[in-house]
């Protein structure tokens, strides 16, 4: 197999040079600038510093006194200005910004601008000012009224041809009085955080490989290894893959979340900047849903999906690690520019027109660019999945015999590559705009922005339970098994599932009762989004009723799952004021909507896959998780968590608005927050943190246990799906191709006579010789 | 049929050392690996990386316009993503190469019992392309619904006692239609060549037939791979011909698109009997950046040779059609990438059926890429009459 | 699988019948257009757009029936169901996307709009 494979490594090491090579002045170029022209320079000038140009900034005094206004005389030697200048009244000019206190001209060679920067008169043609005719300037700084300041300046020298080419400039920073401590900027925590975390991550990776055989440890085994993994069309490697993916993407979405928490914790805070601010929060977004969640539930129905279906592996397996790979690419994309601060500012909808004008950040363009590579993996492995679960189901196990986590990933598969489309249309359509100059979404040309909300919600709507089915789907598994039961109602589970498949679409028009769409649609979706309760409330109570007719066995898993169910149902609790238009206007910009879908989205999803963590680790990988360590996980993680997110129900009514960067105290008639609000947020970001840690001893249970573990027997917990029946971790191919296991006996969920829908199947199915009718 | 298991007479196919076909777990039963994932996926990558830097637009903030450039200079990183994507679509095909039919996998669960998974998923893959088109459709509804018809926005503006009034740069639909079915501009050589028809029209017409006849030349490769009765060097032959039409056809169909929209032509001079003359659709200014369009209700017809007689006096507007030709390119230009990619895939059968590699075991190939081609067929019957007739 | 087999249509054989069909068809679809277009005024736009999509029809059921297969073979019916899933979600699309406008909230009655109190 590694023999076999030199021929495409020696391709792909020749594409990656080749790549190198193309990319290398590329990168120096892009994204723009890190933080401004103070630090790039004054571009127009050349770009970079010139020695040569020595600038002076005279009358700082040693002693800084409050308040005191102090002359300040700038000067500079060197450069084309003495050398060969060919007319004199063009000599040179100066950029002085100061970090504190007010910086005023004295006359009118110099100018202030809006920054509060100083800068010489006359430098473009509609100034008439002579300031630019001097190599020297006065300028008053009046000092603070406590702390020093710093002083940053930038000379150029020019040589009078009218034109930029030739002139030099120089720079020069100056301290005076007592210097504040040095504050980290957002983006420079964030980097470094991630930076720590890639680091991490690849540690771990060694350090697993190490842990493995620590005997035979060798570097020269290391590669072969790693490649094979990275290679892999293994449906359980490319799980793990999509495991580590979404973990590691988890983290990065906390850390956005944790700094933007930092800036609200209280009122008037300016740790972030807006800019930074909007940048964050649309990372945030992005990173949770399309890089944590879906990975993270790809990764456990790639895991899970072939064994419980009893199938040899996926369909498709290398299409299969394609729609993993376009995943990390697609982050490369999506996080372009966040660093130099030009990351994409749209929030995770991307609205038009915002994201089709000239003020978005140019990180947008690879945004957009990158969320096209995300709907191709999605689309890729929804085929992939459809596949696999219409034509791979092991002999025996007919629709009505399939486990629930099977029957959800299928609906949130068939939700997913129906409605994707639209949104990898959409996003074409944006992405045409924002390059060669389409028009689809530029207001100026007739462009209608409601039909990207149109196309995005189309899309983002059922989006919201493809991840939410997969959780559902581990909860029944879990439930079921600890209850040491059957689920209670199975068909109506199925019925259920299918039914919020097909409602699911046609509810999406909540999200956009603000947007002044079509008033037919906002009403035709008012009723369907009330309707989604009834089959969620079917689920609900069928869980219910599972571990009241069942034993409980509280383990890590059943606790969460249990954890689960109270946060969804609060979340869906909640969620019941939207549907109705007049509480949705009044509500829709507020923190009550930031409340409710984090209580589905974490209470629900991540609550659901670390059920499914803990219940299918030791089928993974062979070894038991520690259940101390793992209830220390539950009872931190869902306190904090809880902690995190009703508060922000109170904060959400008392009318904290979401998507602003801060929020003020005030009394004003429309902007009204009482003062408990700031502790309420105090309260919400020191939460936020527990919250953060707590999920670092998942990541720590996780890699000890799977190092270190008690050995797993196939089937810890009593279930009777199939994957229990193969060895833990299983074999590959999962399932013998040639000795397929087969269902026979699935009274429990037999039907008896096929029904109509069942007719139906037989109708349309080719005409059996060899029996084994199974609906 | 069996469950599941391949028959045994399979396992002495000789497979490419590259690396066996997906469904080959090869004798241990392991999985293989491969490098195509990866490469495609950064390829792709790479390559949207490029475009964005080719083609990027700025902001003009003194004339509150954008203004558009290829930067050729970017080119590379471009060129880069799609030698590394086509890199590893090599190394995937190469995978395929041997692909005999062995190793055939059927599906063994209700409802597609005994069907090859490989169809299955080829329309699953169909499903979600359909919801691709219906997108596209939906835009193009919605927005030949919301905006006026400038033909009839200007008739209505000059009826006797009209209320209309329209101002400069009115945004309004100029259907692609306007410029290839009724002529546009080109309403004096409608004549010309064959009596009745603008020859703006020849290319999309040209162009659906040709697209038919791919689509029968494909069935044709079908009917003949499976054909047992035939030596195998003459099957080869036949179905590499037959592969080879479908694959001129689809590269003629994308040339006359190119040449509708960028290129046009001319054949003869004014007054031969068969002058041919077939502007392109740029040339008209039908372009994604026309915001200020010269529309001209009736062309007084002596002018010179191309659209240069003046407008009749009172008889003119100046509309902004940015949006119809938005619309168009996209839709049009999305129908035609599927059809670049049915040629890429092309490419490679044909290669493969010259060498010999479909016989009846497993012609299901050319099947399978058959009904993606004759969905691409499929759409052209829908998006023709859509955007190019009416 | 079986094979296709060679089915005929009237005589023909199916792809040869199919095939001429839509070329026929096609030609049908363009002479209309130019017909209108030569006789611009006298035939209605309704009476085009009703040729295309009759036309349209025909054409994509012959595609789909006969070159993909989805008439005839074993496996046609499962597959039929298959092709036929997502009009569920075309039509919605369409409904919600293609045929819905904004511009709607005028056209309200006056009780349905903001201002009104009685």
């Amino acid at each position: 197999m590694i023999r076999s494979m030199n021929k495409p490594r020696s391709f792909g090491l020749l594409a990656i040079l080749l790549f190198a090579l193309v990319l290398a002045p590329s990168v120096q170029s892009y994204p723009t600038g890190i933080s401004g022209a103070q630090d790039g320079g004054c571009s127009c000038h050349g770009q970079t510093a010139s020695s040569e140009v020595v600038p002076s900034l005279e009358g700082l005094p040693t002693e800084l006194e409050p308040g005191a206004t102090y002359t300040l005389n700038i000067s500079f030697t060197g450069g084309p200005s003495f050398a060969e200048n060919a007319e004199p009244a063009a000599l040179g000019g100066f950029h002085l910004w100061a970090s504190a206190g007010v910086l005023a001209p004295v006359d009118g060679m110099v100018k202030t601008n809006s920054d509060g920067s100083v800068t010489h008169t006359g430098d473009d043609k509609d100034d008439t000012g002579m300031g630019n005719d001097q190599r020297e300037w006065q300028v008053e700084w009046t000092a603070p009224m406590e702390g020093g300041a710093k002083f940053t300046l930038h000379v150029n020298s020019v040589n009078g041809d009218g034109t930029n080419g030739g002139d030099l400039w120089g720079r020069l920073t100056a301290e005076v009085g007592p210097q504040p401590v040095e504050q980290a900027s957002g983006l420079t925590v964030l980097a470094s955080a991630i930076l720590l975390m890639v680091v991490i991550t690849l540690g771990c990776v060694i350090w697993v490989f190490y842990r493995q055989d620590p005997e035979a440890f060798a570097w020269e085994r290391f590669w072969p290894w790693f490649s094979d993994y990275i290679t892999s069309t293994d449906h359980k490697k490319v799980g793990t893959l999509y495991m580590v993916n979404g973990l590691f993407f988890l983290g990065v979405g906390g850390l956005f979340a944790l700094i933007f928490r930092v800036q609200l914790a209280t009122p008037g805070n300016d740790f972030l900047t807006q800019d930074e601010y909007n940048q964050f929060f649309t990372m945030h977004g992005t990173t949770m849903i399309f890089l944590a969640a879906m990975p993270m539930i790809a990764g456990f129905a790639n895991w899970i999906v072939p064994l419980q279906i009893g199938a040899p592996d996926l369909a498709l397996p290398r299409l299969n690690a394609l729609a993993f790979w376009l995943n990390p690419a697609a982050a490369l994309l999506l996080f372009s520019g966040i660093f130099s601060g030009q990351g994409a500012d749209t929030g995770w909808t991307g609205y038009a027109p915002y994201i089709v004008s000239h003020t978005a950040h140019s990180g947008a363009t690879l945004w957009v660019a990158g969320q096209i590579l995300i709907v191709a993996s999605s689309t890729i492995s929804g085929i992939n999945f459809m596949t696999t679960f219409c034509t791979m189901r092991a002999p025996g196990m007919g629709w009505m015999q399939m486990p629930l986590f099977s029957w959800s990933m299928l609906i949130a598969t068939l939700m997913l590559f129906i409605s994707i489309p639209a949104f990898g249309i959409g996003l074409i359509q944006v992405l045409l705009d924002r390059t060669i100059g389409t028009v689809f979404y530029e207001v100026a040309a007739g462009g209608d922005p409601l039909l990207w909300s149109h196309l995005f919600w189309y899309f983002g709507h059922p989006e919201v339970y493809v991840v939410v089915l997969p959780a559902f789907g581990v909860i029944s598994e879990v439930l079921s098994t600890s209850a040491r039961r059957t689920i209670f109602g199975y068909k109506s589970m199925v019925f259920a599932l299918a039914g919020i498949g097909i409602v699911g679409f046609i509810v999406y028009g909540h999200h956009m009762f603000t947007s002044g769409m079509s008033p037919v649609l906002r009403f035709v979706t008012m009723l369907t989004t009330m309707l989604v309760a009834v089959p969620t409330g079917i689920k609900i109570f069928n869980w219910l009723q599972t571990m009241h007719g069942g034993s409980l066995v509280y383990r890590t898993h059943t606790l969460w799952a249990l954890g689960f169910l109270v946060t969804f149902t609060l979340g869906g609790i909640s969620g019941m004021y939207f549907p109705a238009v007049a509480m949705d206007l009044h509500l829709h910009e507020t923190y009550f909507v930031v409340a409710h879908f984090h209580y589905v989205f974490v209470g629900g999803i991540v609550f659901g896959l670390y059920s499914g963590i803990y219940y299918w680790f030791p089928k993974a990988t062979g070894r038991m998780m520690n259940e101390k360590v793992g209830i220390l996980h539950f009872m931190t993680g869902f306190i904090s968590y809880n902690l995190i997110f009703w508060p922000m129900h109170r904060l959400g009514i008392q009318g904290m608005p979401r998507r602003q960067h801060t929020y003020f105290i005030t009394t004003d008639e429309y902007f009204a927050l009482p003062p408990e609000a700031a502790d309420w947020n105090m309260l919400i970001t020191v939460a936020a943190f527990m919250f953060f840690a707590s999920n670092l001893i998942l990541v720590y249970n996780m890699i000890s246990s799977g190092l270190r573990g008690q050995k797993a027997p196939s089937d810890p917990w009593g279930g009777w799906s199939m994957e229990w029946l193969v060895s833990s971790p299983p074999p590959t191919p999962s399932h013998d191709p040639s000795d397929l296991p087969v269902l026979e006996f699935a009274e429990i969920h037999e039907d008896g006579e096929p029904g109509f829908f069942g007719r139906m199947i037989q109708w349309m199915m080719i005409p059996e010789d060899d029996g084994g009718e199974e609906e | 049929m069996s469950y599941g298991g391949h028959d045994d007479h399979h396992h002495d196919h000789q497979h490419s050392h590259w690396g066996p076909h997906d469904w080959d777990h090869g004798h241990g039963g392991a999985p293989h690996n491969s490098w195509a994932p990866i490469m495609l996926a950064f390829g792709s990558s790479i390559f949207l990386l490029g475009f964005t830097k080719v083609f990027t637009q700025t902001w003009d903030s003194e004339a509150s316009i954008w203004t558009y450039a290829i930067h050729s200079s970017q080119l590379g990183l471009l060129i880069a993503g799609l030698a590394i994507f086509t890199a590893g679509l090599t190394v995937f095909w190469r995978q395929d190469w041997s692909h005999s039919g062995s190793y055939e996998a059927k599906a063994v669960g209700t409802p597609f019992r005994t069907i090859d998974i490989r169809k299955v998923a080829v329309w699953m893959f169909l499903m979600s392309e359909m919801m691709v088109f219906s997108s596209l459709f939906s835009t193009y509804i919605r927005y030949r619904l919301g905006f006026d018809n400038c033909v009839e926005l200007f008739e209505s503006s000059i009826e006797p006692g009209s209320t209309v009034v329209l101002e400069a740069g009115q945004q309004c639909w100029l259907p692609a239609s306007y410029f290839i079915a009724e002529g546009g501009y080109h309403q004096e050589y409608a004549n010309a060549a064959l009596g009745f028809m603008p020859d703006t029209l020849i290319p999309g017409a040209i162009n659906t037939f040709a697209l038919i006849i791919s689509s029968y030349t494909i069935v044709l490769a079908l009917k003949t791979a499976k054909d047992s009765s035939l030596s195998d060097a003459e099957r080869s032959r036949k179905v590499g011909n037959y592969l080879s039409i479908t694959l001129f056809l689809a590269t003629l169909f994308l040339t006359f698109k190119l040449i509708e929209w960028f290129i046009g032509f001319n054949i003869g001079h004014p007054g031969d009997w068969y002058y041919f003359h077939a502007p392109s659709l740029s040339a008209d200014h039908f372009t994604i950046h026309e915001s200020a369009y010269t529309y001209c209700h009736h062309w007084d017809h002596h002018g010179g040779v191309d659209h240069k007689g003046a407008c009749e006096p009172g008889m003119d507007a100046i509309f902004d059609i940015r949006m119809s030709a938005s619309t168009f390119y996209v839709t049009t230009g999305t129908h035609g990438v599927h059809v670049f990619g049915g040629m890429v895939a092309l490419a490679y059968m044909v290669l493969k059926a010259y060498r010999g590699g479909y016989t009846p075991q497993n012609a299901v190939s050319i099947e399978y890429f058959g009904l993606y081609w004759h969905f691409v067929d499929l759409v052209w019957v829908l998006v023709f009459p859509a955007f190019y007739l009416y | 699988m079986g094979e296709h087999g060679h089915h005929t249509i009237l005589g023909f054989d199916r792809y040869a019948f199919n095939f001429w069909v839509l070329m026929i068809f096609t030609a049908i679809e363009v002479v209309a257009v130019a017909l209108t277009f030569s006789m611009k005024g006298t035939v209605s736009m309704n009476t085009v757009v009703f040729i295309l999509v009759s036309v349209g029809i025909v054409k994509g059921v012959g595609i789909a029936a006969i070159f993909m297969h989805l008439q005839g073979d074993e496996d046609s019916r499962v597959l039929t169901a298959t092709a036929l899933f997502p009009v569920f979600f075309i039509v919605v699309m369409v409904l919600f996307i293609g045929l819905t406008h904004p511009d709607a909230a005028d056209t309200l009655p006056a009780w349905c709009r903001p201002g009104f109190y009685t």
